[in-house]
């Protein structure tokens, strides 16, 4: 049977399945019929019979059904209801149990209320998700006079809120990712307007300098760098347009050095993969503007899927991926493909008297077959380096 | 986290699935449920064979909020006895209508993952209460 306590992992593998068979408009179709007008429909009913109280009480039942570590505020008076979330359980469920099927579970929250809301005259006025298990949302009767009281919780001054991605409402639309760049709510879209000044890419992680550049005759123009060659600035003196970042925390105040010291205009988009197993990296605090994430354009293309408590890519083959995922000629200079089957002890150049503890989660086997696949899906030509091409060819 | 209203949600996508694309879509869905993101349980029913099946429906329905279902082992099968279905009781104790086809879910998703740890599944009664049987059967699926 289906049960409920591991409920929250096969919702998202559910809408995983709708979005990649159907589409985007049938996952927000399920949303707001299935769930929002079938399965909560005590939301609807409750707010219908007793305004912004009874939606209060139907949440604050829900707060405890499922042990949300929440608060919520109503004042009936200044037409004004909120929560603000610390741990979400939902989301909690998948980062613990390593799940990450469709582009973004938190969507799924606003895709039913904000149409239930709607057919009983209200609106969210302003929501935001943190994507690891943080979020906050204003509600109000649509028409009626409101006031915003100064609010004892917050969840934006708390620890962990500058962790993650943050998605935007205002008044129940979704504001842009990036505002001074790119209309669009939608990473997949960002990530095509801000590559969309090249038809080529170049990828280079770590060990790929200016001497193999120009021993390979490749345009440099459009280079995707990590995060550990953009830090070490070993690699690519010129600007990238892209910095893919690793959960190497070390790296980053070199990463924010570079970036600030880089003119606004030359700054390259930087990106991040918030694999559900990671820890939450604090990129705001380390002086960084939060990465755009790449899983929703590597799952919509077709060139992921997550599978909980099994091995993933590393960073340098995410690179690589994402660049033939936006279906561009690309010229793979150099990636540092996990040596390890058990992926147990590295040690890489930059950091020749010091071990470095791979997680277990990454393979040579993984890194080499997701590389394989991403070629021979890719649209576009796709060119590696000599002994990168001797690589992937091994038996 | 065993929120019972979840069976809400569970209720209200087979009705959405079976209304807008049809019952052939809602099977495909079950089934690729069971190969696909319950593989690591079949997984460990393969390598453990019906004490491995047994012991995960019982941990399973210890987490299910007033699941009464005995689990017994009878040579080469695994028998669920399924005396109150948790999900079926929590629907109609707050008047959820439940989808005609509910139990379904059971054959599609438990034979696809049976299919894959070389076992057949069968199910006897249903909307309420039922009996469930994995019998050995030698015959592993292949993963897609």
């Amino acid at each position: 049977m289906l049960g409920c306590h591991d409920f929250c992992g096969y919702y998202d593998w559910t809408f995983g399945y709708v979005r990649s068979r159907f589409g985007d408009e049938a996952l927000m179709g399920l949303w707001a019929e299935a769930i929002g007008r079938d399965s909560q429909r005590h939301y609807e009913e409750a707010g219908r019979r007793e305004g912004l109280a009874g939606l209060a009480k139907a949440w604050n039942q829900t707060g405890i059904d499922e042990h949300c570590e929440w608060s919520l505020t109503l004042d009936e008076k200044n037409n004004f209801l909120r929560w603000d979330m610390r741990q979400c359980p939902s989301k909690g469920f998948l980062l613990s149990n390593d799940c990450n099927a469709d582009e973004d579970y938190c969507d799924h929250c606003m895709g039913w209320i904000i149409p239930l809301l709607a057919r009983i005259g209200m609106e969210v006025t302003g929501h935001e998700h943190n994507h690891v298990g943080q979020c906050w949302a204003e509600i109000s009767v649509r028409g009626k006079g409101r006031e915003f009281p100064d609010l004892k919780i917050d969840i934006r001054n708390e620890p962990g809120w500058t962790c993650g991605y943050l998605h935007r409402w205002r008044n129940n639309h979704r504001l842009p990712l990036l505002d001074d760049f790119c209309a669009s709510s939608d990473p997949c879209v960002l990530l095509g307007a801000w590559f969309s000044r090249t038809d080529h890419l170049l990828v280079m992680g770590r060990g790929a300098g200016t001497a193999k550049l120009k021993a390979h005759d490749v345009p440099a123009d459009a280079a995707l760098v990590t995060g550990a060659a953009y830090a070490m600035r070993d690699t690519f003196v010129s600007d990238p347009l892209g910095v893919l970042l690793s959960d190497r925390v070390d790296d980053l105040a070199k990463v924010a050095e570079r970036f600030h010291a880089t003119p606004t205009e030359r700054r390259p988009l930087l990106m991040y993969t918030y694999l559900p197993s990671s820890q939450p990296i604090d990129f705001v605090s380390a002086g960084l503007p939060r990465p755009v994430p790449i899983l929703p354009q590597l799952i919509r293309q077709g060139y992921y899927a997550h599978k909980p408590g099994q091995c993933c890519p590393t960073t340098d083959v995410f690179l690589a991926m994402l660049a033939i995922s936006l279906q561009k000629r690309v010229h793979v200079l150099e990636i540092e493909v996990c040596q390890q089957a058990d992926g147990k002890v590295f040690a890489d150049d930059a950091q020749s008297t010091r071990d470095v503890t791979r997680p277990v989660r990454h393979s040579r086997q993984c890194d080499l077959s997701h590389l394989r696949e991403a070629i021979a899906k890719a649209s576009a030509p796709v060119h590696l380096a000599e002994h990168l091409q001797q690589l992937i060819e091994e038996p | 986290m065993a929120a019972p209203d979840f069976y809400f949600a569970v209720n209200a996508v087979f009705r959405h699935l079976h209304d807008r694309y049809g019952h052939g879509v809602l099977i495909d869905y079950w089934q690729r449920l069971g190969r696909e993101y319950y593989r690591s349980r079949w997984q460990r029913w393969q390598r453990g064979g019906v004490e491995a099946i047994a012991s995960d429906w019982r941990t399973y329905f210890e987490q299910e909020p007033k699941a009464v279902v005995i689990v017994s082992i009878d040579g080469d099968s695994v028998e669920l006895d399924i005396r109150i279905c948790p999900a079926i009781k929590h629907l109609r104790n707050c008047d959820h209508e439940v989808v005609p086809y509910f139990c379904e879910h059971c054959d599609h998703i438990c034979s696809a993952m049976a299919e894959m740890a070389g076992f057949s599944f069968e199910r006897t009664g249903g909307m309420g209460s039922c009996r469930q049987r994995f019998v050995r059967s030698g015959k592993k699926g292949e993963e897609s």
